[in-house]
């Protein structure tokens, strides 16, 4: 009963670029309404990660189970995803409003999602800007926009508030809120440690293992590693 | 000074050599291109045209023609239909390119002085080997009519060596110059290959510019200041030199191994060689200094490298184009060299004649290399 | 259904924005056409530069002058009265042909000495060279009937007598499908089924790549849409744009460029379907497989010479070594511009092209499978090669000047 519950189920997974294992036996679980952060500095393999679970690239070993389907045996489980790409991802040569009812085509689903999700991230006024000439935070917006066009239970987001003007980000924030109440979970990638509250938990990605972490606890964890590399007498001291 | 030269240029090498793609083509393509075409052309001439006889009438007469048929420079009798039909068949399936019916009653007609025909038919959907063949069909044409005529003539009465005399055709020597034994590979195989050739060159000269203001180490390049005209002559020359030493090898072999005809010897064929080098070169910077990315430019190339052999007029005759079109393919280097080309390797007519084919590559390079600069400086600013 | 028809809609506006695909689909298969046809339109040579060095100047001599004079094969170019100058004339290539007629030529020749008239021809170009040979011949063989009619009228013949002895055989040369020797009928097809097949190539083959190295492709991929709707959907356009090409190359041919295209209309109408559907998912195909798609465009672009080569349409094929003729026939391009001979030049029907449709179609169900079949996940990416991509990441002028075009266009709406 508990194993159909859990939204996302990752058991051993190995993930090996030239057999350098970018991913070593990373194990995690996600319950409806939770949100996690990936924690990982650069090139730690968190985009790796994200990237299995919306069942984009192929993998070494391991299972993983997203929404109660083997992503190696189906592909089920993508009607119910959103992705939202670490890398600008849209349609470049689209408007904003083609770029929505392309993805929304894509995804097989009705066209008045457009309208929910253009009103949910203020998006009304860009509808037809060119996807390029797009501010970040718009653009970052836009994406999530195109990831909730089909109402998905599992959201998949690559550092999608990293250095975007705060009103978006205040936007972005606002929306997982309802997400997450109505069910939904969210699994998200950040590098910025200051972010680390908004998540129920945080799954600190290092040297291919993931370690399950409170926000406070990876706090600490932080804090640590940064003073380690302080020396007394160091003028970073002060 | 020459030391950053030096360094520029090794870079340029590193950079062409780590590109792979660019790196196979190359260092293979006109090699390959080459060898590939030496076996297309092994035949070397068209002799031994597959030839059918139709002999409705199995008569001494009518075996008379069939030997005269089988005895044909270059037609090669290969089978004996039965009947027209089937004839019609073999010829409509490729596997006949002559054929010939002699009728019923030939032997009959042919000694009652009856009017008689002889039909020969010749495919000529492929139009280069029904030359051969239709060439070959006239001088056994005119022999076959010949003898029948003195026939009639001493039938009537005429003696056999005033028949003759009226019969006395004005005898013909020919002579093929310059490739005398009508040699495929003497004609088609290098051209070919030195086309293939300037088609790697074209893909490697059209990211000359792009490729480097195209990416962002260019920014690097800019904000230290650097030449622009020094950094892009030092590439330029690197990618002659590659381009030389491509078709070195291909040259060796051709001349050297294949021995093909080589009228004005190796000195001035290298140099020609360098010239167009130059030119295409010239030509493939143009390209990628008004180009987007390095992709249109490459684009851009290919479309004027792939029809060029045809527009050269190496093949097809630029006399048999129409009036309009006859300046306009002289615009490319391409025309000049393989006309130049032509002329270096069976004619060798002289310096004076060939120094028009040297200058005008000397001059597209200077226009394209201008041009380019230009452009590049435009797009910079 | 619908979700096909939108990423067909979506590819096609994204051909009427980038204007190089816009040439390459819309435009350059016209262009080719025209280009081809006009290099090819005046189809046989005729006006040989000949050169008639006449030592002789006598009767008999003045008679072979006229004859060559004539034809509409030779131009006689005048002026040339020496060996020498002919020979400079052969070389700088004022002359492709030439005469010699030796000093008492007539004299001899009547009083049966041996004696011969020189041609001569330039073979360095063979098209000239075996051109000019076929043209010689003919020149001669009329020369020399019309002679012997002559000498038989002075024997007191009488014309229809004369006819009757000149025909008791006569020699009736008939050429089938090409009657004319036309080099546009022998060339200009295969020709335009290479511009097919690359243009066809290079259209479709960035329409993954495109979106590969814009990061998009993950769109199509994090989607739970079928691969065969993505492929076909994607390839749609293409396939009907290419179709519509060939369509109107075969229209330019017939209508403008002359090219005899004869044959069954049904039967042009399904190779060209067969070989559209092959080279279309054939590129889809490399477009999915291929990281890079500058190297793409190179490989692609350096192929056309050889499959044409290879292809046995302008060197006959039992001239060319049995391993290359293995070799060719797996490529469609050699059964297609094989088969569109047979059916436009040589007019054959179906049973002698069954052979040529059944491999075509088997080319272009393996080519649909593939294409509509792809595994959906990616690869690990190759990190060792070099990419230098077909994207501009430094900004140019003329990209900034298209964004701001972009962004005025915005603010407008």
């Amino acid at each position: 009963m508990e194993e159909q519950q859990s939204v996302v189920e990752v058991r051993d997974l190995v993930q090996k670029f030239f057999l350098k294992p970018v991913l070593n036996g990373v194990s995690l679980r996600l319950s409806p309404g939770e949100c996690m952060g990936i924690f990982g500095l650069r090139g730690s393999g968190k985009t790796s990660l994200l990237h299995i679970l919306a069942g984009v690239d192929r993998f070494t070993s391991g299972t993983v189970e997203v929404l109660g389907c083997n992503i190696s045996k189906s592909q089920r489980f993508k009607q119910a995803i959103g992705l939202v790409t670490q890398e600008p991802s849209l349609f470049q040569d689209l408007s904003v409003l083609e770029n929505l009812d392309f993805i929304a085509a894509l995804k097989n689903v009705r066209q008045d999602g457009i309208e929910r999700v253009t009103a949910q991230l203020e998006l009304k006024d860009y509808l037809r800007h060119q996807v390029t000439a797009l501010d970040f935070g718009l653009y970052q917006r836009l994406s999530l926009a195109c990831a909730l066009l089909n109402s998905p239970r599992l959201l998949i987001i690559d550092e999608l508030i990293k250095d975007i003007d705060l009103y978006s980000r205040h936007l972005i924030i606002k929306q997982l809120k309802p997400f997450l109440q109505s069910g939904g979970a969210c699994i998200c990638g950040f590098s910025n440690m200051e972010m680390a509250d908004i998540f129920d938990q945080v799954g600190w990605l290092e040297n291919g293992q993931l370690e399950i972490l409170a926000p406070l606890q990876a706090h600490e964890k932080w804090n640590n590693l940064v003073n380690s590399y302080k020396k007394p007498g160091d003028p970073e001291n002060d | 000074m020459t030391n950053l030269n030096l360094k520029i240029m090794r870079r340029e090498l590193c950079y062409m050599w780590r590109d792979r793609g660019l790196r196979n083509i190359l260092m293979f393509g006109p090699l390959l291109g080459l060898l590939l075409f030496l076996a297309i052309y092994n035949a070397q001439n068209i002799k031994d045209i597959p030839t059918a006889i139709v002999d409705l009438d199995r008569s001494s007469s009518s075996r008379e023609i069939s030997e005269k048929i089988c005895n044909a420079e270059n037609l090669k009798v290969v089978t004996y239909p039965t009947s027209y039909q089937e004839l019609e068949g073999q010829i409509q399936r490729g596997e006949i390119i002559v054929g010939v019916v002699i009728p019923e009653n030939f032997a009959r007609d042919v000694a009652l002085h009856r009017h008689t025909q002889v039909l020969l038919i010749i495919d000529a959907s492929n139009t280069a080997y029904a030359t051969n063949a239709s060439t070959a069909v006239l001088g056994v044409t005119r022999t076959i009519s010949a003898e029948a005529g003195i026939k009639t003539l001493m039938s009537k009465g005429m003696d056999p060596a005033q028949a003759k005399d009226t019969y006395l055709a004005v005898d013909f020597k020919e002579e093929g110059w310059f490739n005398p034994t009508l040699n495929y590979v003497y004609f088609l195989v290098l051209a070919m290959a030195l086309n293939f050739w300037q088609q790697c060159c074209t893909i490697a000269a059209s990211i000359n510019v792009i490729g480097e203001t195209g990416v962002k180490s260019w920014l690097q390049i800019r904000a230290i200041g650097f030449s622009k005209f020094r950094l892009f002559f030092n590439k330029s020359l690197i990618h002659i030199m590659v381009f030389m030493a491509m078709i070195i090898p291909v040259y060796i072999i051709a001349f050297g191994v294949f021995k093909l005809p080589l009228a004005c010897g190796f000195g001035p064929m290298l140099f020609f060689t360098l010239l167009f080098a130059i030119a295409l070169h010239s030509l493939g910077t143009l390209m990628s200094s008004a180009a987007n990315n390095a992709m249109d430019s490459t684009r851009f190339g290919m479309m004027v490298a792939l029809p060029s052999f045809v527009l050269s007029g190496y093949t097809w005759p630029i006399e048999a184009m129409p009036g309009f079109l006859q300046p306009v393919v002289w615009i490319f280097p391409q025309t000049w060299f393989f006309q130049g080309f032509n002329y270096l390797t069976f004619k060798n007519p002289g310096w004076d004649f060939m120094a028009s084919y040297f200058w005008a590559l000397i001059i597209i390079a200077l226009v394209c290399y201008s041009l380019a600069t230009l452009i590049t400086a435009w797009m910079e600013r | 259904m619908k979700q096909l028809w939108n990423i067909a809609h979506y590819e096609f506006l994204h051909v009427l924005k980038d204007p190089i695909l816009i040439l390459i689909v819309f435009i350059a298969p016209l262009f080719y056409a025209s280009l081809f046809g006009v290099v090819y339109f005046s189809a046989i040579l005729h006006d040989v530069p000949l050169a008639i060095v006449d030592q002789d100047h006598s009767a008999l001599s003045r008679e072979i002058r006229l004859a060559f004079a004539n034809d509409d094969s030779f131009k006689i170019i005048a002026g040339i009265d020496s060996y020498e100058e002919m020979e400079i004339g052969m070389k700088n290539g004022t002359l492709r042909a030439g005469i010699v007629i030796p000093q008492d030529f007539e004299q001899s020749l009547y009083q049966n000495h041996p004696t011969q008239v020189l041609a001569v021809y330039d073979a360095s170009n063979l098209i000239w060279g075996l051109n000019s040979r076929k043209f010689i011949r003919e020149v001669i063989n009329d020369f020399s009937t019309q002679h012997t009619a002559v000498r038989l009228a002075s024997a007191g013949y009488s014309p229809q007598e004369i006819e009757n002895i000149m025909n008791s055989v006569e020699c009736n040369v008939t050429a089938w499908n090409n009657p004319t020797y036309s080099y546009t009928n022998y060339l200009f097809m295969g020709l335009m089924m290479m511009a097919v097949h690359q243009l066809g190539l290079f259209g479709v083959c960035l329409c993954v790549t495109r979106e590969k190295e814009r990061k998009s492709w993950i769109q199509y991929l994090a989607a739970s849409i079928p691969t065969w709707k993505i492929a076909l959907g994607k390839s749609l356009p293409y396939l009907i744009m290419n179709f519509f090409n060939y369509s109107l190359i075969l229209w330019v041919s017939s209508r403008f460029v002359q090219v005899k295209i004869e044959g069954s209309v049904a039967l042009l109408i399904i190779l060209g379907l067969l070989y559209v559907i092959t080279v279309t998912f054939a590129g889809f195909i490399i477009s999915l497989y291929s990281s890079n798609s500058l190297q793409a465009t190179r490989y692609l672009m350096l192929l056309s010479l050889p499959l044409f080569m290879i292809s046995g349409y302008t060197w006959p094929k039992a001239y060319i070594p049995e391993i290359l003729n293995y070799i060719g026939v797996l490529f469609p391009s050699t059964w297609m511009m094989l088969g569109i001979r047979m059916v436009s030049i040589n007019t054959a029907g179906l049973q002698l092209l069954w052979p040529t449709l059944l491999v075509l179609g088997i080319f272009a169900v393996l080519a649909g499978y593939f294409a509509l079949n792809f595994k959906k996940e990616r690869n690990q990416p190759n990190k060792s090669s070099l990419s230098l991509n077909g994207g501009v990441s430094y900004p140019r002028k003329t990209n900034m000047l298209r964004a701001l075009r972009q962004q005025i266009r915005a603010s407008k709406l």
